[in-house]
């Protein structure tokens, strides 16, 4: 199923599938098509979520996350 | 240039064909780092860590820097004994020369004699030096710890409604310690418009260490008052100027690095560095300064810019017209004109008002060379934007003042 | 000082933020960088200077940056200091925990055509983490010389300080090339072909 990365809940895991916005940014902190990502945290009123890539953490701010699709299992 | 670029998309693929061959993930075991690194920076717990962690940080503060060192051994050494020796054996009380070096003849603390080598030493020696290597010594702690990047994402989602983002805290936080590290720190933003905001707001409302000890000396119980003003100045008028200045303001988008015991050789290494660096600088400054400072009360200088700005600093900010003195002391140390300040006679909303706008007021110079080299006309510009906040500011806090009815 | 003037060559430590290049560079050049833990802690540029092998080397310590399209005020610091500096060797310090972030900087840096040598650093971080990361396998690909380092315990400073000299061009159409080539017999350490099984040694 595909969704938002904002729309992850704590805990949940996908695997990037489209990233329709600061490609190269996110991209080079390992935001990338194919990779898997695991959801941590989630900031209350419109902070930033923060997501484990392998053994990286990276906080995105929420409007970014928005435009990163995930596909879940 | 060999005409041998590729795109983004070729040059990824090939990292993966190369990174597929040489690297290999073994099996991945969660640590207790990783466990602390979560629970700092979840909401529910993180906030409440990161609370207690810049709590337990001002009150180390003040209680190493403050109490035991100032108080309990430098007020002594410098009040009981120096100051006595010095006034007894420098002669001719009533020459230039002794109001320069020794000041005044009757004084009984070394804050209020306000000479070369009474003050100037007082202040730097005394006071300033065991703020600034208690404050750097937790700085560096929480640099190497990797705590600051989590900081960052907990206070983003405040600091995004000013049009900053999260990662402002870092040079926020070296600001506290001294403000030239960090206007240099506000590289790390991405836009202009997000680095020159920073910038501006951090020549102004954030209060440097030597500052910030010296206030703990001189009004040890407004310290919290003045700083809530300068905290709500900070987020006033980086809402104002959010709105005012053209230009971006992208999300935070930061790499968390993993936690680290911090290695006590570079903890050592960067605590002899920084408080070398603030006893070949900050010291003669604060020495040169009292020294200018009192070559223009000589000269009938200070008087006549007091008398010049008594309607302005009596009728709107409500200070003392005396206030002027310090505030020209102010570019040279900051730290130095709020001890000036501590020996104007003056009520306790008065002290408050003239310390936030000594903050708030013209950066350093040091500051000042420092912003010149991010670019001339952002400077122009940081400054034009600091006559106004000074005015508008100053004039709100004794509003407030007669409101409450303090003033 | 006729010798020193005689041979007199730029290095430039360039890779991620937060990868150690300031440690790296305080172990080689004995300097004063300032070290933290957290992107971005280097915003200006540093420099300092060793000598091996009758080489004197004058170090640059670059600001940490993504990639050569910059993104921030310490990007484009990173980015204007290479461009100035077309001759210089080019030290790329990759974190062996994260090394595809480093590897795209590094390709950025091999498609100018700069001479490279690559500092495989934090390589007893990925050690505990269960990484294994193969400098030979990697030197072999690029075609530059590859040491790994750990700038905290010091391991690997002085090879890197000895092979700076043999630091080289190389191109996209090489790697590919290498890439081609069944590597089988050089692999010792690293596993190729990304299984996950294999991984795990405990004793390595």
């Amino acid at each position: 199923m595909k969704k938002k990365l904002s729309e992850l809940d704590y805990g949940d895991f996908g695997t990037v599938c489209e990233i329709s916005f600061n490609k190269s940014g996110l991209r080079s902190l390992g935001v990338r098509e194919g990779k898997t990502l695991t959801m941590v945290t989630k900031q209350p009123i419109k902070g930033p979520v923060v997501v484990m890539l392998g053994e990286v953490e990276v906080a995105i701010g929420l409007k970014m996350a928005d435009s990163v699709f995930v596909e879940c299992a | 240039m060999a005409g041998n670029f590729i795109s983004e998309d070729e040059r990824w693929d090939l990292v993966d064909r190369v990174s597929g061959c040489i690297v290999t993930y073994g099996i991945y075991r969660q640590s207790l780092r990783d466990v602390i690194g979560e629970l700092t920076v979840v909401p529910l717990t993180g906030v409440p860590v990161a609370m207690a962690v810049l709590y337990a940080f001002w009150s180390i503060f003040g209680s190493f820097a403050g109490a035991l060192m100032t108080d309990g051994f430098m007020v002594k050494l410098f009040d009981n004994y120096w100051l006595p020796w010095l006034q007894s054996v420098w002669p001719d009380p009533d020459g230039w020369l002794y109001f320069l070096f020794v000041g005044d003849p009757t004084a009984d603390n070394c804050f209020e004699a306000f000479g070369m080598l009474t003050s100037g030493l007082f202040v730097s020696l005394g006071v300033v030096l065991w703020a600034v290597l208690i404050f750097y010594l937790m700085m560096t702690l929480l640099e190497d710890s990797g705590y600051l990047p989590r900081l960052a994402v907990l206070v983003d989602t405040l600091l995004h409604k000013i049009g900053l983002h999260g990662y402002a805290i870092v040079p926020a936080i070296l600001g506290l310690g001294c403000n030239v590290p960090a206007v240099t720190a506000t590289r790390i933003l991405e836009t202009r418009k997000q680095r020159f905001m920073m910038m501006t707001l951090l020549a102004i409302f954030i209060p440097c260490g030597a500052q910030l000890g010296v206030m703990l000396e001189v009004i040890p119980d407004s310290v919290g008052w003045v700083m809530l003003y300068l905290i709500a100045g900070f987020a006033i008028f980086g809402i104002v100027l959010d709105k005012i200045i053209p230009g971006k303001n992208p999300e935070i988008l930061i790499d968390v690095p993993a936690y680290h015991i911090p290695d006590w050789n570079n903890v050592g290494k960067k605590l002899w560095m920084r408080t070398r660096g603030f006893l070949k600088e900050a010291v003669p400054f604060v020495m040169l300064g009292v020294l200018l400072v009192n070559l223009l009360y000589l000269g009938g200088v200070i008087q006549a810019i007091s008398n010049f700005f008594e309607p302005l600093f009596v009728y709107w900010f409500g200070v003392p017209k005396e206030t002027a003195g310090p505030l020209v002391a102010a570019f040279l140390r900051k730290d130095l004109a709020i001890a000036q300040l501590s020996a104007i006679p003056m009520t306790a909303y008065q002290m408050i008002t003239s310390v936030v706008l000594i903050s708030i007021y013209f950066p350093c110079v040091a500051t000042f060379v420092v912003m010149l080299k991010e670019g001339w006309k952002q400077l122009l510009a940081s400054v034009a934007v600091l006559i106004c906040v000074v005015l508008v500011y100053g004039g709100l806090i004794h509003a407030i003042g007669i409101l409450l009815g303090v003033a | 000082m006729a010798e020193k003037s005689k041979q007199t060559k730029k290095i430039l430590m360039v890779g991620n933020p937060n990868v150690g290049k300031s440690a790296l560079f305080n172990r080689l050049t004995g300097g004063e960088a300032i070290v933290s833990n957290y992107p971005g802690t280097t915003v200006d540029f540093t420099r300092g200077e060793f000598a091996v092998g009758g080489i004197f080397y004058e170090v640059t310590d670059v600001p940490g940056t993504y990639s050569l399209e910059p993104r921030d005020g310490a990007e484009e610091v990173a980015v204007s200091i290479l461009h100035k500096e077309k001759d210089a060797i080019v030290l790329i310090v990759l974190d062996a925990t994260r090394v595809e972030r480093g590897l795209y900087l590094a390709l950025e840096v091999v498609e100018r055509g700069y001479s490279a040598i690559i500092a495989l650093n934090m390589i007893d971080e990925a050690h505990d983490k269960e990484i294994s990361v193969s400098a030979s396998e990697l030197q072999r690909l690029l075609g530059v010389p590859v040491v790994a380092t750990s700038a905290i315990s010091g391991e690997g400073i002085k090879d890197l300080a000895r092979m700076t000299a043999k630091a080289c061009k190389t191109d996209i159409a090489r790697i590919n090339a290498a890439l081609e080539e069944k590597p089988d017999e050089s692999v010792s350490t690293g596993g190729c072909g990304g299984c996950m099984g294999c991984g795990g040694c405990g004793g390595c």
